[in-house]
C-alpha cells in the first residue's frame, strides 16, 4: 500500500522552544523571515482565567490541497504518497496556491535579504536562487524521506529519513510516519488518543493531527473567549490570520478590468440584439472591451514573480481556473478578432459567450482562494459576476453618453442596469450579513463593513435609482444614465480593490479542541476532592 | 570588504562537535561543512537515548554558524588608544597582530605578580571573570591552568551570579543532600508543585524530553507564578501569585499536612524518625540536647522512655510532645550548657509549634493564592506521594515517592530564598522523598569534594549528617581579613571553599563596595589586571549601567572578545579567540547539571569545524603562549597534567604527562587528555587520541541509575537528612554575628538575623518596597513589580547579536518588550506595540508593552538581559532589561550573599512610534 506521510503534534508536549523552527530552516537554507515550520505562542481567556498553548503550524500536506488544483503550471503537485511539492523551476509565482492554502502556510520572496544585512560566505554556500519570486513552503523533507527509503531507512524512526522539524523536536512533540501503516508511530498515537485537524471543516483532510489530552490532562472544548470577536481582532494574536500581500493592487486591477470588459461585451451584445446597434458599434464596444481586459491582464502579469515563465500558465486548464482564464480570454480575442473580419451574429455572440467564460474564470479564480475567508464564501461567484455584468453595463452607458447613440440605441439598456444593479446590491447584502457565519474574520468584516454604506448606496442603490430615473424620463438625459455608469464602474472597481486588498486576511488558526490547563476555570481537575 | 568567492562544492562533511552554550548542556550535534564553509547544524542522533534528551540539540545550537559568520566580530587583536574609559567614550581599537598583543598581557602578568601576589588591601592583584553558569569552563580550553599559574586570583567580581542562579538552593541544597541543582527525577514522578521553575525553557534538552514524556504519562504540574510562562504554560494549573511570596504558599502546604491533616497518618514516618533529624531533641537555648558524654544529640525512646544518642538502638523515637530529660547543650563558641532535668521537644514538635501560624488563610493574605487552592494542592501532594510504596531499581528496593517541589529563581534567590529552600526540603521529609526514585534530586556538586562524584562527597560527619565544608566562624579559625574582594569565607559560612566559591559567593558585592566602601573592612581596590571571557557583567549584573562605570574604572582590562560589547567597550587589549566552530576542546559527557541524570557516562569533543573566519585563536594556544611569555611555563603544564584540562594526565594508573618545559600545541596538549580520560573511563581497555574523538564525538560508558540516589547511600552509611531543624546554621551565624561585632562590622546584621534554625517568614515584598522609601521616593509612585524570565533561546547563550536567534524568538512572546496585563495597560492608556518607559529608583529602561493576560495585574516582566548599547545588532533590538532598573544593594542582599531580580517600578508611556506589527 501506498504510503500516506504525515504528522501528529502533541500539543501538551510542545513548549514552543523553535528547535523545529530553526531546524528546518537549517535543513531548508529558508531565508530572514521564511519559516516553513513555525510554532505559535497561544494565550487564550482573560485574567485570571487564561490558559497558554504552543501550536505547530505549516503546511499540512492536505490529503485535498486547496493549493494544487490551483496551480496554473503544475508547480505545485500532490505526490502518491501525500506529499504536496514544489517545483521551482515551472513555478511562474502567480501566489493562487498562497491565497488558496487555509493554514499560511506558503511564503513568496521577491526581495532577497541577508541576515547581517550584508551576504555572509555561510549564505552564499546556502543560497537557494530558484526560489525567489515563486512560491515555497513546507515539503516535510521530502528528499530526506526519499533518500533515506533509499538507503533502506524508516522515515519517523530514523531521524536521517524524517522531517528536520520532527527529528528535531526536544519534546518529542512532532512524530512522522506513514498513516497508511497501523504499526507507524502516528496511526498509533491517533488511534490511542482523540486528536483533530485544522479547519477540517474546509474539507481539507490536513495530515497534521494534534493530540490535545493526558491523562491529568483532558480536553475542553473551545469556548466563547477563546474565540470571540474581540480576540480575533487582536492583530497581534497569532491565532489571526494577517492581511494577505501575495496579491496587491495589481491582481485587483486584473479583476477590476476583466469584470468591467468582459460586462461590456455581455452589454454591448445584449444592446445589439435588442438596440440592435449594428455590426460597427458592436466591433468599437469589442475593441473597448478586449483594450480594457489586456489591461487588467498587463497588470497581472506585472504582479507574478518569474514574468518570463508567464506562458506556462496554460498548462493546468484541467484543474486551475487560472488556465483557463487564459483559454477563455484567448478563445475571446481570436473570436473578436474573426469577428472583424468576418462580422457577424455568430461571432457576435461568440464573444459574449468568450466573455462570459472568461468572466467565470475570473470569478472561480478569486472564490478558489480558499485561505481568505472574505473570497471563499459562497456568495462570491454570483456576486462577481453579477457585479461584472453590472459594471459592463455601466460602462455602456458611459460610452453611450458620449457617443451620438439614437434614442433607440438605449433599449434594453437600463433595464440591464437596473436589473444587475438589483442583483448585486442584493448579493452584496447578503455577502454582509452572512459574513460571519460564513467565518469570515472580524479584522475582514469591519473593513468590509466600513465601506458597505459606499459601495451599496453608491456602486448599487444611486445606479439602480438613476437607471430607474433614466427609464422614466422622457427624453432621456445623457446624464443620468452617464452617471448611473461612472458609479457602477467606480463602485465596482472600489469593492473589489477593498475585498481584494484590505479585507483579504488570512484564515487565522482555530483549535477544534484545547486541553484543559491555565489558571481558574481552565485549570485541570483536581486530583482529590475540594478540602 | 565583504567579498564572497562564488561557491564551489567540492568537499562536504560532517563534523561531531558539542553544544555547551547553557548549563544544561553538553548535548551534541553535528557540523556541516562544504568547501571549509560551516553551512548547517543539525543533531547528532547517532548518541540516541544513551543522552537523556534523546539525541536532539536545542535552538540556541542552530545560532552558531551565524555566530561563526557573524561580520561584526573582532577580526585581530586590538589595542586601546584612548586612555579615558567609559560608555561615553570612544576605545579607539586599533589592529594590532598577535605577537604584540600576547607580548603586551604577558609583559603586564609579569609586572604583576612581580609587584606581589596581593594588594595592599590583601587582595588578587589578577582578577577574572566568567559568565554562564560555568559554562565557559567548556569553552576555555587550558586557561583554567594558566589561571593556576598565576598563583592568587580574584574570582569573585560577578557578572551576575548569585542574581542569574539558583543560589539558595545551590548553597543550601548541597548541605542537605549534595545538590547543587535539583531536580525531579523526572522520568518516575507524577506530581510536581513549581513555584516560577522555568524548566521548560531552562531545563534544557534532558529536562524538556523529560518532563514531555512525563505529561504524556500523566505528570501533574502546578505552576505557582506571577506570570505564565513557558513552563506554567504546559502545567496542568497556574496559580497566580504575588511576587516573593512563595514561602507563605510553601508553608501553608506544610501547614496543611502537620496542623489540619492527620500528619501521623500521611507523613512517611520510618524516613522522618529514622533517616532525618526530626526526632533529635531541642535543648531551652536552641541547640541540640546531646549526651554529656559523646556529645551525640539524643533522641527520645518511647519504647523504654528513655533519651538515646541518635545512633543507639532506638525502637519508638518521639516525634511530639515534650520531655523531660538531662543533657547538654553544645552552643556557639565552643559554650555548653548542661541540663538536668530540662524539658526538650524533639525538632519536629519544634516544627510543628513553628508552622502553627502559617495556615492557608494566612498565607491567602499574604500570597494572594486561594486557600482552598493551596489546601488542594498539599491533599494532591500527599495523595500523589504513594507514602509506604516502594520500587527496585537494579536489583535494590527503594521507597518510591513520585512527587517533587520546583524553585524557579526568583524564588530561591536573595531573600526568602532560605525559607524556600528550607520549607520545599521539608515539604519532600514529610513524604520521604528526597533522593529517592520519583522524589527530588540533586544532580552534582560544586561545594563539597569530590567533584566528579555527588555520592562520594556524602561523608559522615558529626551528629549522623553529612559532613559541609562550611567557612569557619569561630574565634581562632574564622578568617578576619577576606581574601578576595568579596568576602565569602568571611561573611558567608555555608558557602563554602571550593573553586566554585567565590562566584557563589556575595559576587556583586566588590562592584558595590568599589563605589560604597563599608566601615571596618579593608579599602576595596581595583584589580591591577582584570581577565573576561564570554562574559558581559555592563549587561548581565544588578544596576548594569552602574557596573559598567565600575568595569570602566579598571585599570587594564584583557577581554577575550567576540564581537565589540558594553564590557569589552572598557578593555585595553582585545584578544579574539576561536569560538565554538573554531577550537578544541574535551569535556566531560553526563551527570552534571540540569535534569541530567544519566545511565551513562563519558567524553566528548569540540573540534574546528572551520578556521580562517577572522584571525583567531584557540583558547588553549592563547594559554600556552601566555604562559610562555610570561615565564609561567613550567607551572602551567604542571598544572595541566594534574587535571586543568578536565583529566589528570598522570596518576598510579597511567602517565600520558607533558614535558612541562616546553611549550606544547593545542592538539598535543588534548591528545593527551583525550588518551587519559578514555584510559580512565574505560580503565585502560580502551585508550584513544584526539583523532578519534574527532571521528567519533564521544565516548560513553554505563553509569547506574541506584547512584542518582543518595538515599541508598546515607542509609547504608547510617547517615540522616539533616532536617528540619538547622542547629549549625544557628550556631554558625551566632559566631558570625560576634565575629564580625568584634571589628566593629554593623553592616551584616540584617544579614546575620537569616541565621535562625527555623527560618521565620518575613513578608519579603516588604524589602523591596522599603528600598524605594530609603531612596527617597514614595512607593505609591512605583506600583508595580518589575520580574525577569528566562528564554530557551537566548540563556546563557551570548547570542543576542545573532539575527536568527532574534527571528525565532520572535514567535515567543515578550521577545518584542515588556510583558504587561492588559487591565493595567488599559489603565495605563497603554495598547500592544506602545513605546513605554519603565523607573525603577534605580535606573530606566526602555522598550515596547507586548499586552497579555497571562501575569497579574500588578507585575510587569521582561525576558532575559538585553539593553545592549554596543553590541553590534542586539543594539538595534530595542529591548529593555531588569538589570537596567535592579539595585546593587547591601539591604537587598540576604544571608547568603545574594539577592533576587525583582524591583518596583513605574511604567509610563514612552515617546516615538508604535512598534511596527510582525
Amino acid at each position: 500500500m501506498t504510503a500516506r506521510w504525515g504528522m501528529t503534534v502533541d500539543v501538551n508536549r510542545c513548549v514552543g522552544c523553535q528547535t523545529c523552527t530553526v531546524a528546518c530552516k537549517h535543513a531548508n537554507d529558508t531565508v530572514p523571515h521564511v519559516q516553513w515550520r513555525r510554532v505559535l505562542d497561544v494565550e487564550t481567556g482573560k485574567y485570571p482565567d487564561v490558559e497558554r498553548l504552543f501550536l505547530v503550524v505549516g503546511c499540512q500536506h492536505c490529503a485535498e490541497p486547496p493549493c494544487v488544483p490551483v496551480c496554473p503550471t503544475g508547480a505545485t503537485a500532490q505526490r502518491a504518497d501525500g506529499l504536496v511539492t514544489m517545483d521551482y523551476d515551472t513555478c511562474i509565482g502567480c501566489a493562487s496556491c498562497a491565497v488558496a492554502c487555509p493554514y499560511q502556510a506558503r511564503t513568496l520572496v521577491h526581495d532577497r535579504e541577508w541576515y547581517y544585512g550584508t551576504e555572509t560566505l555561510q549564505e552564499r554556500y546556502v543560497d537557494h536562487p530558484e526560489r525567489m519570486g515563486v512560491a515555497q513552503k513546507c515539503t516535510f523533507c521530502n528528499t530526506r524521506v526519499d533518500d533515506g527509503l533509499e538507503a533502506g531507512l524508516k522515515p519517523g524512526i530514523d531521524p536521517d529519513a524524517t522531517p528536520a522539524c520532527a527529528a528535531a523536536c526536544i519534546a518529542d512533540a512532532i512524530k512522522f510516519g506513514d498513516f497508511n501503516d497501523p504499526e507507524s508511530i502516528v496511526s498509533k498515537l491517533v488511534s490511542e488518543k482523540p486528536s483533530f485537524q485544522i479547519h477540517a471543516e474546509l474539507g481539507t483532510d490536513p495530515q497534521i493531527k494534534y493530540l490535545y489530552d493526558t491523562p491529568t490532562v483532558p480536553g475542553r472544548d473551545p469556548d466563547a473567549a477563546d474565540t470571540d470577536d474581540e480576540a480575533l481582532s487582536d492583530p497581534e494574536n497569532p491565532m489571526v490570520g494577517p492581511l494577505q500581500t501575495f496579491w496587491d493592487m495589481r491582481a485587483a486591477m486584473n479583476f477590476i478590468m476583466g469584470g468591467v470588459g468582459a460586462g461590456l461585451v455581455i452589454a454591448a451584445y445584449l444592446s445589439y440584439l435588442i438596440a440592435g446597434i449594428g455590426d460597427e458599434a458592436m466591433l468599437g464596444l469589442l475593441m473597448i472591451a478586449g483594450l480594457i481586459i489586456a489591461v487588467g491582464l498587463f497588470f497581472v502579469w506585472l504582479k507574478i514573480g518569474r514574468k518570463l515563465r508567464a506562458p506556462l500558465v496554460i498548462l493546468r486548464p484541467n484543474t486551475s481556473w487560472m488556465s483557463r482564464e487564459v483559454y477563455a480570454v484567448g478563445l475571446f480575442y481570436l473570436a473578436a478578432i474573426a469577428d472583424w473580419f468576418w462580422p457577424g451574429a455568430v461571432l457576435h455572440l461568440l464573444t459574449a459567450v468568450a466573455a462570459a467564460l472568461f468572466l467565470y474564470c475570473q470569478v472561480r479564480i478569486l472564490h478558489a482562494g480558499m485561505g481568505i475567508p472574505a473570497w471563499r464564501v459562497p456568495v462570491m461567484p454570483a456576486l462577481l459576476f453579477a457585479s461584472g455584468l453590472l459594471e459592463g453595463a455601466g460602462l455602456l452607458a458611459v460610452i453611450y453618453a458620449f457617443a451620438d447613440m439614437p434614442a433607440n440605441g438605449w433599449a434594453g439598456l437600463f433595464e440591464w442596469g437596473a436589473l444587475t444593479a438589483v442583483a448585486t446590491g442584493a448579493l452584496w447584502l447578503v455577502y454582509l450579513v452572512k459574513a460571519k457565519s460564513w467565518g469570515i474574520p472580524p479584522l475582514s468584516r469591519a473593513v468590509l463593513n466600513r465601506v458597505a454604506p459606499w459601495v451599496i448606496l453608491g456602486g448599487h442603490a444611486a445606479p439602480l435609482a438613476l437607471f430607474a430615473a433614466a427609464l422614466f424620463a422622457q427624453p432621456v438625459s445623457l446624464f443620468i444614465p452617464g452617471l448611473a455608469g461612472v458609479l457602477t464602474v467606480a463602485g465596482g472597481a472600489f469593492w473589489k480593490a477593498v475585498v481584494i486588498t484590505r479585507a483579504a486576511h488570512q484564515q487565522g488558526f482555530a483549535l477544534a479542541k484545547m486541553p484543559r490547563r491555565g489558571s481558574g476555570r481552565y485549570a485541570a481537575p483536581s486530583l482529590v476532592e475540594a478540602a | 570588504m565583504n567579498v564572497i568567492p562564488p561557491k564551489k562544492t567540492t568537499e562536504k562533511k560532517k563534523l561531531p562537535i558539542f553544544c555547551n552554550q547553557c548549563v544544561a548542556g553538553p548535548d551534541l550535534m553535528m557540523v556541516e561543512v562544504e568547501d571549509g564553509i560551516a553551512t548547517r547544524i543539525d543533531s547528532n542522533y547517532k548518541i540516541g537515548d544513551a543522552h537523556p534528551g534523546g539525541g536532539p540539540v536545542c535552538v540556541k545550537a542552530f545560532g552558531l554558524i551565524q555566530k561563526t559568520y557573524n561580520p561584526n566580530r573582532i577580526k585581530q587583536p586590538m589595542k586601546r588608544t584612548n586612555p579615558k574609559k567609559g560608555r561615553e567614550h570612544d576605545p579607539d581599537f586599533v589592529p594590532i597582530s598577535w605577537d604584540e598583543a600576547l607580548d603586551t598581557v604577558a609583559a603586564k602578568i609579569r609586572e604583576v605578580m612581580d609587584s606581589g601576589p596581593t594588594d595592599e588591601s590583601g587582595f588578587p592583584r589578577i582578577a577574572a571573570t566568567f559568565g554562564g553558569g560555568g559554562t565557559p569552563t567548556q569553552y576555555m580550553g587550558t586557561f583554567p591552568a594558566l589561571l593556576r599559574a598565576f598563583g592568587n586570583v580574584d574570582f569573585g567580581f560577578g557578572a551576575g551570579q548569585g542574581v542569574k542562579c539558583y543560589h539558595s538552593e545551590h548553597v543550601y541544597g548541597e548541605l542537605w543532600h549534595r545538590a547543587f541543582i535539583l531536580t525531579p527525577d523526572t522520568p518516575l514522578t507524577d506530581y510536581i508543585i513549581s513555584f516560577g521553575h522555568n524548566g521548560d525553557a531552562s531545563g534544557g534538552v534532558a529536562g524538556v524530553k523529560r518532563h514531555a514524556d512525563g505529561r504524556a504519562r500523566g505528570l501533574k504540574r502546578v505552576q505557582v507564578e506571577p506570570h505564565l510562562s513557558v513552563t506554567g504554560a504546559l502545567a496542568a494549573e497556574w496559580i497566580p501569585i504575588k511576587p516573593k511570596t512563595d514561602a507563605a504558599f510553601l508553608y501553608a502546604l506544610i501547614h496543611r499536612i502537620l496542623i489540619e491533616r492527620d500528619w501521623r497518618a500521611i507523613c512517611d514516618m520510618p524516613f522522618l524518625q529514622f533517616d532525618t533529624s526530626a526526632p533529635y531533641l531541642v535543648g531551652p537555648n536552641g541547640y541540640f540536647l546531646r549526651d554529656p558524654e559523646n556529645r551525640k544529640p539524643l533522641i527520645y525512646d518511647l519504647a523504654d522512655e528513655t533519651a538515646k544518642p541518635f545512633d543507639a538502638e532506638i525502637a519508638d523515637p518521639a516525634m511530639e510532645g515534650t520531655f523531660t530529660v538531662s543533657g547538654l547543650e553544645a552552643g556557639p563558641d565552643g559554650e555548653d550548657w548542661t541540663h538536668t532535668g530540662v524539658v526538650a521537644a524533639p525538632a519536629h514538635q519544634k516544627l510543628i509549634d513553628f508552622i502553627r501560624p502559617y495556615s492557608p488563610e494566612w498565607a491567602e493574605r499574604e500570597c494572594d493564592a486561594s486557600a482552598a487552592r493551596m489546601r488542594q494542592v498539599a491533599d494532591e501532594f500527599i495523595a500523589a506521594a504513594r507514602v509506604g510504596e516502594t520500587i527496585e531499581i537494579e536489583g535494590r528496593t527503594l521507597p518510591y515517592r513520585p512527587v517533587a517541589v520546583m524553585l524557579g529563581k526568583t524564588v530561591n534567590n536573595g531573600w526568602g530564598g532560605y525559607n524556600t529552600c528550607w520549607a520545599r526540603t521539608q515539604l519532600m521529609c514529610l513524604v520521604g522523598g528526597l533522593e529517592v526514585p520519583g522524589g527530588m534530586l540533586g544532580t552534582m556538586v560544586k561545594l563539597n569534594r569530590p567533584a566528579q562524584e555527588r555520592y562520594l562527597s556524602a561523608k559522615p560527619g558529626e551528629d549522623g549528617f553529612m559532613e559541609y565544608p562550611f567557612n569557619a566562624t569561630s574565634k581562632n579559625e574564622w578568617q578576619r581579613n577576606p581574601h578576595i574582594r568579596n568576602a565569602y569565607r568571611t561573611l558567608v559560612p555555608i558557602v563554602g571553599n571550593s573553586p566554585w566559591s567565590p562566584a557563589l559567593g556575595p559576587a556583586h558585592l566588590p562592584w558595590l563596595f568599589l563605589k560604597e566602601p563599608p566601615d571596618h573592612w579593608p579599602k576595596p581596590t581595583r584589580p591591577d589586571l582584570w581577565f573576561c571571557y564570554r562574559t558581559n557583567p555592563a549587561i548581565s549584573s544588578w544596576n548594569a549601567p552602574e557596573v559598567a562605570e565600575r568595569v570602566a574604572e579598571f585599570p587594564f582590562t584583557v577581554a577575550f572578545a567576540y564581537v565589540p560589547d558594553e564590557t569589552n567597550h572598557m578593555a585595553d587589549i582585545l584578544l579574539p579567540e576561536a569560538t565554538d566552530l573554531e577550537s578544541l576542546q574535551l569535556i566531560p559527557l553526563s551527570n552534571k547539571s540540569v535534569e541530567q541524570m544519566w545511565t551513562a557516562r563519558g567524553w566528548t569533543i569540540r573540534q574546528p569545524a572551520v578556521g580562517g573566519v577572522v584571525d583567531c585563536k584557540d583558547m588553549t594556544d592563547i594559554a600556552t603562549e601566555l604562559a610562555k611569555r610570561a615565564g609561567l611555563l613550567e607551572k602551567y603544564n604542571e598544572g595541566i597534567n594534574r587535571g586543568a584540562g578536565g583529566a589528570r594526565l598522570v596518576c598510579d594508573d597511567y602517565d600520558y604527562g607533558l614535558d612541562e618545559s616546553v611549550a606544547h600545541p593545542v592538539e598535543e596538549i588534548w591528545d593527551r587528555v583525550a588518551k587519559a580520560a578514555s584510559h580512565e573511563l574505560t580503565h585502560g581497555e580502551q585508550v584513544v587520541g584526539i583523532d578519534w574523538f574527532k571521528e567519533n564525538g564521544y565516548m560513553l560508558r554505563p553509569f547506574p541509575q541506584l547512584l542518582w540516589y543518595l538515599y541508598p547511600y546515607l542509609k547504608d552509611r547510617g547517615m540522616r537528612f539533616e532536617h528540619p531543624y538547622q542547629e549549625r546554621i544557628l550556631r554558625h551565624g551566632t559566631q558570625l554575628a560576634r565575629r564580625l561585632h568584634e571589628i566593629g562590622v554593623q553592616w551584616w546584621d540584617r544579614q546575620l538575623e537569616e541565621y535562625e534554625p527555623l527560618p521565620t517568614y518575613k513578608p519579603f515584598p516588604d524589602l523591596w518596597i522599603e528600598h524605594v522609601r530609603d531612596a527617597g521616593k514614595d512607593p505609591d509612585d512605583y506600583p508595580l513589580w518589575a520580574i525577569t524570565a528566562r528564554s530557551m533561546q537566548y540563556s546563557w547563550g551570548a547570542n543576542a547579536g545573532i539575527p536568527m536567534i532574534n527571528e525565532v524568538a520572535q514567535n515567543v512572546t515578550g521577545h518584542k518588550g515588556v510583558i504587561i496585563n492588559r487591565q493595567t495597560a488599559k489603565k495605563l492608556g497603554l495598547v500592544e506595540g506602545d513605546p513605554v518607559v519603565l523607573e525603577s529608583v534605580t535606573g530606566q529602561t526602555k522598550g515596547y508593552a507586548v499586552v497579555r493576560e497571562g501575569i497579574r495585574p500588578d507585575t510587569v516582566l521582561m525576558i532575559g538581559q538585553f539593553d545592549h548599547w554596543k553590541m553590534p545588532y542586539a543594539k538595534d533590538l530595542k529591548l529593555p532589561s531588569l538589570n537596567s532598573l535592579t539595585p546593587l544593594s547591601l539591604n537587598l542582599t540576604d544571608a547568603s550573599g545574594s539577592g533576587a531580580d525583582l524591583c518596583r517600578v513605574r511604567v509610563i508611556k514612552g515617546e516615538g512610534p508604535r512598534r511596527q506589527s510582525s
